[in-house]
């Protein structure tokens, strides 16, 4: 079984090489069909191996088995996280290509197979990551899946802002890739050693951590966190969001800046959690501050944006913030939160964003002032965006719910309370825009502030406005919903999951997830907070609308590349002030 | 942000990051040491296979997962360039005007291309004997190609470079590094296992196994990836023009 893992790799490569060596002659029909089914036999591929993880796979390439403990070669681990995090990449592709069948208006002249094709290196990128065990193998499949990102996102070149940024995405996510690779060369420095496991180890028997060490965990994290978009690294992502199709905001959203957190997961659980890594009080203390940082500034931007792509994105970093807060805690009840969390928003946030594509390809605008009352008919997809919002906020028994209430309880006190008021302000958002834009609520919403990003004129991405929602365009958030759903629903998967993560993880205890009276109580407080928020923000649009302390803080989100890169190099600093303790002692 | 305020963040950053590696920098093993654990096991296991040229046994045999990837970058960068660059409904295409060339240097670029051209191919195909290889050599005979525009002009270079053909060739050189993949696969013991063919004699073109079969695909893929899309810039440079009045 496990000499199949790297099939996960080649196998959707291959089919990006076909198409591309067919696209000139197939035609548009043929080869959206070919992508969809290269993209759906690599997710069963990767959950026949998920199925079959315990105790985890692992396979050396090439058949370079370590001969007397020492390899040459690359190793790749199949084990729950990973073969789940390929699981949900390839399941979200094969979703985005369902949704955007027959989408796009303009393919390139004589390469209709390019945006599947795209979309299946993106799969690949995804899926070799989440499988690496080496850590440079990591950085080339993570520089693969970013590669692939920045051209999906700036795929309608006709818009300057689609260019721009996608530029943006890409400058702050190579700095992010060089400051990893920098990292990586450090520790192979110390060790002589590229794969995670015996990296850590040659830590370990080089003894205390010391500058070297530090400025290796720093550089490594801060490349994982600008993916992960973590404040203040997290510039790039709303305006990468704004521009890129809603298929592919789908997978940026769904997967890929959650794989930032999973890589973070990955390298302190293998690399820096020994006696010679970074002390697990002060890797806390960093990965702590920065989620909580990134769940308030998320939820507040989340709250203040009117461009309903862009309100989504903030959420994302949002829920991103409290991710690192679920990994960072470094326990393994908040491990198992975090990966049903991740699974739950998934789904949730994909089918957010599926249903604002109908809206922009059916109205051209996903400006919730502009849409005020204009989507009454659609009663269908209504009905799919208040369900989002709800599993946003963490409704039992949606599995953001499960995650949220596990997570909560095992990060405890004052840290829950973050939880709640960030999905219960990132979801009131959300309510407040279905409550616009699907019923027309309250007062018509005037237009205040001149410094505010705007989702009118915004082109269709189809050919033509939609006249009628085509059914894949509905199915898809329906099914993703479910989807969502069933985590926290069905009993048994997160018992699976909670088995899978501890078996992976070094905690080494297992772990049963499930639901408690108190965590359900905190999510039907959550979605209660939300409702009211939203209720109240549609009724009494004064108080809660435009705030001038807000000011400052939607003033630094500027456009301007020079802002961000000044901004990603003070957030390394921030993370290496935050772990300097440990090195001192 | 005013640029006051920028330049301030990005001095502490700049300035945190900095002795963040000026502190790490004395850690670091000194310059010249005579242990290379990783690199004596290199060299032996590129040794027990036949393979002269050590880095190209690390790129096509030890590591060859990791060139995968690589070649999965350039790939996506031609498709993602291919999209990008397109014409586009306000655009229009313009016939160059063909621009008189001074006559020494049509001459010496018609005299370099053949042997530019050459030593791009010899590159390529010593990759397992001698420094180079299949990224080296695809850069040098992709660019030599291209001497023509600047000997000649710009429709002598598109008759030589059919753009299509480069992008079918870009693919199937990735396809065939995967299936040699896949063989080692089926007919050895693990996904690009080296353990197919004869590794031959040492330091003989023929030697090393698989490691020609990857450097020639790598080879293959990489001239085409260069020609394409420099064809992509040059097209916006050069044709592609924005309609007047839109």
């Amino acid at each position: 079984m496990n000499h199949l893992l790297p099939l996960l790799v080649a196998a959707p490569l291959l089919g990006a090489a076909l198409l591309v060596a067919g696209g000139r002659r197939l035609p548009r029909a043929v080869a959206e069909p070919v992508g969809c089914v290269v993209s759906a036999g690599t997710a069963a591929l990767a959950i026949v191996l998920l199925l079959n993880s315990s105790p985890p796979l692992v396979e050396w390439v090439g058949g370079w088995a370590p001969k007397d403990g020492e390899s040459v070669g690359i190793v790749l681990v199949g084990d729950g996280p990973g073969l789940g995090m390929a699981a949900l990449a390839s399941l979200l592709t094969l979703a985005a290509l369902v949704y955007s069948w027959r989408y796009f208006d303009e393919p390139p002249r004589r390469h209709a197979g390019s945006f599947p094709a795209l979309m299946l290196l993106f799969q690949t990128g995804m899926c070799g990551f989440a499988v690496a065990g080496d850590l440079f193998d990591a950085f080339v499949f993570f520089e693969l899946m970013s590669v692939v990102a920045y051209a999906l996102t700036g795929h309608r070149v006709e818009e300057a802002k689609a260019v721009q940024g996608a530029l943006t995405f890409g400058v702050v996510n190579s700095l992010g890739a060089y400051a990893m690779l920098l990292g990586i060369a450090l520790l192979y420095a110390r060790t002589g050693e590229l794969a995670m496991v015996k990296i850590g180890r040659g830590l370990d028997a080089h003894g205390g951590p010391d500058a070297l060490t530090l400025a290796a965990f720093v550089l490594v994290l801060t490349g994982l966190l600008v993916k992960a978009a973590a404040v203040p690294f997290h510039f790039w992502l709303p305006d990468a969001h704004a521009v890129a199709p809603t298929p592919v905001c789908m997978l940026l959203s769904g997967v890929l800046v959650e794989m930032g957190a999973y890589g973070v997961w990955r390298v302190y659980g293998t690399v820096f959690d020994g006696p010679g890594g970074i002390p697990a009080a002060d890797v806390e203390r960093a990965l702590v501050v920065l989620g909580v940082l990134t769940g308030l500034v998320g939820a507040v931007m989340c709250w203040y944006q009117r461009h309903i792509k862009r309100l989504l994105a903030y959420s994302t970093v949002a829920h991103m913030g409290l991710f690192v807060i679920g990994i960072g805690s470094l326990t393994p009840e908040a491990d198992d939160g975090t990966a049903l969390y991740i699974l739950g928003h998934a789904g949730v946030k994909a089918a957010l964003f599926a249903c604002t594509g109908i809206l922009l390809d059916r109205y051209g605008s996903v400006d919730e002032h502009a849409l005020y009352g204009r989507a009454r008919s659609l009663r269908g997809v209504a009905v799919l965006f208040v369900l989002g919002a709800l599993g946003l906020a963490g409704l039992p028994p949606f599995g953001t719910g499960l995650g949220k209430a596990v997570t909560e309880e095992a990060v405890g006190g004052p840290l829950s309370v973050v939880f709640v008021v960030v999905s219960a302000v990132t979801a009131g958002a959300v309510l407040r825009v279905a409550a616009h834009v699907f019923l027309g609520a309250g007062p018509e919403p005037r237009d205040v502030s001149a410094y505010e990003t705007t989702g009118i004129r915004e082109e269709p991405e189809t050919r033509h406005r939609l006249s009628r929602v085509p059914d894949t365009m509905t199915v898809v958030p329906a099914l993703l919903l479910a989807g969502s759903l069933a985590v926290g629903a069905v009993p048994g998967v997160a018992r699976l999951v909670g088995h899978a993560v501890s078996e992976a993880g070094s905690g080494g205890a297992f772990t049963s997830p499930h639901w408690t009276p108190a965590g359900v109580l905190l999510g039907l407080l959550s979605t209660v907070l939300a409702l009211g928020l939203a209720a109240l923000a549609v009724s009494r649009p004064e108080p809660f609308g435009e705030q001038p302390w807000t000011e400052p803080l939607r003033r630094l989100q500027s456009g301007h590349i020079g802002d961000y890169v000044a901004w990603t190099l003070a957030g390394a600093t921030l993370l290496g002030a935050l772990a300097l303790p440990g090195i001192l002692s | 942000m005013t640029r006051r305020v920028r330049r301030w963040v990005l001095a502490v950053g700049g300035a945190g990051l900095a002795a963040l590696l000026v502190a790490a920098c004395p850690a670091l093993p000194p310059f010249g040491g005579a242990t290379h654990p990783y690199g004596d096991r290199v060299v032996h296991e590129s040794l027990a296979r036949q393979t002269a040229n050590t880095i190209a046994s690390v790129n096509f045999d030890q590591r060859a997962f990791d060139t995968l990837g690589e070649l999965g970058i350039l790939f996506a960068s031609v498709i993602g360039t291919v999209v990008l660059l397109r014409q586009t409904r306000d655009e229009r295409r313009a016939a160059p005007e063909p621009a008189a060339v001074s006559l020494p240097v049509r001459r010496y670029a018609l005299i370099v291309l053949p042997v530019a051209l050459l030593t791009g191919l010899y590159v390529v195909a010593h990759g397992q004997l001698s420094p180079g290889g299949g990224f080296q050599g695809g850069v040098v005979a992709a660019t030599a190609l291209h001497l023509l525009y600047l000997g000649a002009d710009y429709r002598a270079l598109e008759n030589v470079r059919p753009i299509g053909l480069y992008e079918v060739g870009d693919a199937l050189a990735a396809s065939g590094y995967l299936v040699t993949g896949f063989a080692g696969l089926l007919g050895g013991t693990a996904f690009l296992a080296n353990t197919l063919l004869p590794y031959g004699t040492f330091n003989t073109l023929a030697s090393g196994g698989t490691v020609p079969l990857l450097n020639a695909a790598i080879g293959m893929e990489v001239a085409c990836a260069v020609v394409v899309l420099l064809a992509r810039f040059l097209d916006q440079a050069v044709e592609i023009e924005k309609e007047s009045g839109s």
